[in-house]
């Protein structure tokens, strides 16, 4: 059989995946709670768990009219679906100018790319959100004004543009495999895999990392940087794995993928949460996740708090 | 619960399964109406010579490879009598004057070849009474005689079982005496070497009974070839043999060399010609036979639905076939729904070909189905050049994503309006072209494909166009055979196999061959990784 490699290395497929982990794992009602991001915030207030600050949240498009008057008062923001998926819809601003010609007040958003914007293109991409053009479903769609994350200057050799963000599979409740996602020139500064981000797999015991693919290939040092992106050991380690396992607790889904980025100063805070996360991250740690899943499933301990299944993780794999 | 679904799975595909061998094999159902390609229509138009009251013909009968049907005989002023000896029928029209006029005959008639494969070696010694006469002999001149002795010691010897002997002497007729039809005697052809048609038989008629072998010289009709134009042909008797070898007629063609098979452009007219021969000579009757191919469609359903009824089973209350014809014609098109779903759920679940929406590429082939091919794909290309289009157009303007859907759908029908004009002019198709149901399903498509374009970057857009096409071919083609749709619409209960095959293929939780190629890169490296040195990691 062509896939007893896949099979032997305990790779996770989509079939498997759905059917026999986030189908059994996961209740369908609860997905609300990660696909809508302001549904996630409120949640993560209630339970303390750190999240970007919510400047606005934008559900009409009335709202829109005095929106500028409004997004004046802040430097720099992020401009997100709250039901969007694989970053799809952001954008991120990380200046406002304001130029005077004849008298005349303009005001332009620099982006993270460093393009320029102005606040007709600003609200018409809001608009889009509302009408749910990145909406999982098509439906239409709430857009969120987020506060805009720094990036923690531990990844200044291993960015371009974009802040990095951890992925940490949670099972049941245990982390049981991490990625940090590097963004690059190619990636457009965004820490999306499929448009060529960096994908580095982190030991779940020590946070360092051990592999790094773009696009499934094997990289050794950042395309853009040149930095080598062997070597990299994340700080926050513990708290950025029970973080992601606490998770779980909050949202009572078995299977979840939680998103994290590291702050300068607040230590890592949950970016968002996935139902379905996806699977790229093996490639990423050159590891199959059937193996460490069905560990959790058949031998780990039940009714443990976050910081014990942090631990048994970290010993465990 | 895992017991549970096997059960379940099992018996939805096994259920159909059975009723279809129940059909089959106990209310003896084709499974499929029959096809009519085969059907033949039969005239013979008669005029008998002189002045007579009554006059007979032989017509032809059911039989082995024969299947006659919708016979027409009657005339008003005659009384017809059908004489079935047990292998043939001869009717006889009589009346109480004179007969006027021509009599005509037709006939639907279902022609199969016969073929035996093997014959089985036989010493039959004494025969039942009936076939006596199949053993008379002729009287023959006492030199022809002598010729026919020597030609039995010269080719026979050796043989004792009658198949074995049989073959012997078709092959000397077959391959040793030329075809001329000015040679109309044995005795001329025992000199020569050549032979009519039926003499050939006559010969072979002969020789077979004088070694003790039942044999009987059959008229046929040849029907004529598909390629002939189709307008009626008229036909001429010629003849065959049949000899009775392990208790069965074997049909045998001397003339056009077929042993123990007869092909189906052949029809039996009557199977012993000397009880005919009288009847047909031209001295006694004028006629003329015709044949012609039945081209009605390729499935025979008003047959079928006959057939379903007389069945009196639970079916014939329950068959499609009861429908209007135009919810009929519907549900054949709707029945292959499910079909195209299994296939597509089988290439994203287990073959992981990426498409648009989960059954556009459905709606997608039924438009193909419904239009053509060649304006089907015409239609995919304008609808993709349209979304790209659109995406650098539209976007510009910054329009709120209901009218701007609108606008394309407005722009979609402003297409078809172009159409419609252009097809005018040409050819008359165009309406079916035209139908609602593509224009809601084609804006929706551009509208994904545009966002695909910004979200997922062309590649990655055409990656799905081209999983979608490709699903949307392989569907279409499957469509196309239309034993499957015939055989879906008379079996509908064939569903329920398909949703146990569904739950099947919803069950699967192994790779997707997509699978292999994603995580290819990874065994690989991995590989590599091991063999490396470990101070490198």
């Amino acid at each position: 059989m062509i896939f007893s490699k896949l099979k032997e290395m305990g790779i996770l497929g989509i079939n498997n995946r759905v059917g026999r982990y986030i189908l059994r794992h996961n209740k369908r009602s609860n997905y609300p709670l990660v696909d809508n991001k302001v549904l996630t915030a409120q949640r993560a207030e209630a339970w303390g768990i750190a999240t970007p600050e919510n400047y606005l949240i934008v559900e009409n498009y009335g709202s829109l009219k005095n929106l500028h008057l409004k997004l004046l008062n802040y430097e720099s923001f992020v401009i997100k679906p709250a039901k969007g998926s694989q970053g799809n819809g952001i954008i991120v601003i990380k200046e406002i100018i304001k130029e005077e010609k004849d008298g005349e007040v303009r005001i332009l958003c620099r982006r993270s790319n460093d393009k320029l914007m102005d606040l007709d293109e600003v609200k018409h991409h809001i608009s889009g959100i509302l009408s749910g053009l990145h909406s999982l479903s098509g439906q239409s769609d709430t857009a969120i004004i987020q506060a805009k994350i720094d990036k923690h200057p531990i990844f200044d050799q291993y960015s371009y543009g974009g802040i990095p963000d951890i992925r940490v599979i949670v099972f049941e409740g245990f982390p049981v495999m991490s990625m940090v996602r590097l963004p690059t020139k190619s990636s457009d500064g965004r820490a999306n895999l499929h448009q060529g981000a960096i994908g580095a797999g982190l030991n779940l015991s020590d946070g360092r990392t051990n592999n790094a693919v773009i696009r499934s290939q094997v990289v050794d040092i950042h395309p853009d940087t040149g930095h080598s992106l062997s070597g990299l050991k994340l700080p926050f380690w513990k708290e950025i794995l029970e973080l992601a396992a606490r998770c779980y607790d909050m949202v009572e889904l078995g299977y979840l993928g939680a998103d994290i980025v590291l702050t300068p100063d607040h230590g890592p805070i949950l970016l968002e949460l996935n139902a379905r996360p996806g699977l790229g991250i093996q490639i990423a740690n050159l590891s199959g996740l059937v193996p460490r899943l069905e560990k959790i499933r058949l031998q780990a301990p039940k009714n443990l708090m976050a910081k014990e299944r942090v631990e048994y993780s970290m010993k465990n794999f | 619960m895992k017991k549970t679904i096997i059960f379940i799975t099992a018996t939805l595909i096994l259920f159909p399964v059975g009723v279809l061998i129940y059909k089959a094999r106990i209310l003896k159902l084709s499974l499929v109406p029959q096809m009519v390609d085969d059907v033949w229509n039969l005239h013979i138009n008669l005029k008998p010579k002189g002045d007579v009251t009554s006059f007979s013909f032989p017509i032809p009968k059911m039989g082995l490879g024969q299947k006659v049907s919708d016979e027409r005989i009657r005339r008003k002023d005659l009384e017809v009598f059908i004489d079935s000896n047990s292998d043939s029928h001869v009717a006889t029209w009589t009346s109480k004057e004179l007969i006027k006029g021509r009599i005509s005959y037709s006939a639907r008639v279902d022609l199969k070849p016969v073929t035996y494969n093997r014959i089985p070696k036989d010493y039959t010694e004494t025969y039942p009474k009936g076939l006596e006469q199949y053993l008379k002999l002729p009287t023959l001149l006492p030199e022809d005689e002598e010729a026919i002795s020597s030609l039995e010691t010269a080719i026979l010897e050796g043989s004792e079982d009658k198949t074995t002997l049989i073959r012997k002497i078709y092959y000397y007729v077959e391959e040793e005496i030329q075809r001329n039809t000015d040679i109309k005697t044995i005795h001329e052809t025992l000199n020569t070497g050549k032979g009519s048609p039926l003499i050939k038989a006559k010969l072979f008629n002969i020789m077979a009974r004088r070694k003790n072998v039942p044999s009987r010289i059959v008229v046929m009709v040849r029907m004529p070839e598909v390629r002939q134009s189709m307008e009626e042909t008229k036909l001429r008797f010629t003849f065959a043999n049949e000899v009775f070898l392990a208790n069965k007629w074997v049909p045998i063609d001397t003339n056009r060399g077929y042993f123990a098979q007869r092909p189906d452009n052949f029809m039996l007219i009557h199977r012993n010609y000397e009880e005919v021969e009288k009847l047909i000579s031209k001295k006694n009757i004028t006629y003329s036979i015709q044949a012609e191919r039945a081209r009605i469609n390729r499935y025979n359903k008003t047959e079928f639905k006959k057939e379903v009824i007389k069945s009196d089973s639970i079916f014939s209350k329950l068959s499609l076939y009861r429908l209007p014809l135009p919810l009929q014609t519907m549900f054949t098109t709707i029945l292959l729904i499910p079909i195209g779903a299994l296939v597509l759920s089988i290439a994203r679940n287990i073959i992981g070909i990426p498409t648009f929406g989960i059954f556009t590429p459905i709606l997608l082939t039924l438009f193909f189905k419904e239009t053509s091919f060649g304006f089907g794909m015409l239609f995919f290309a304008v609808v993709v050049t349209i979304g790209i289009v659109e995406r650098y157009i539209l976007d510009k303007f910054y329009l709120l994503a209901v009218p701007r859907l609108s606008i394309i759908l407005t722009l979609i029908i402003m297409l078809m309006l172009g159409y419609s004009f252009y097809a005018v002019e040409l050819t008359s198709i165009s309406q079916k072209h035209l139908s609602f149901f593509p224009i809601v399903i084609v804006t929706l498509i551009i509208e994904r494909l545009s966002i695909m374009i910004t979200e997922e970057g062309m590649l990655n857009t055409f990656k799905t166009l081209l999983g979608t096409l490709l699903i949307v071919l392989l569907v279409y083609s499957l469509y196309f055979i239309s034993a499957l749709e015939m055989f879906m619409f008379t079996n509908p209960e064939l569903l329920l196999t398909i949703i146990g095959l569904l739950i099947l293929v919803g069950k699967y939780k192994g790779y997707r061959l997509s699978e292999f190629l994603r995580f290819r890169d990874l065994v690989r490296q991995k590989k590599k990784m091991e063999s490396l040195p470990h101070d490198l990691l």
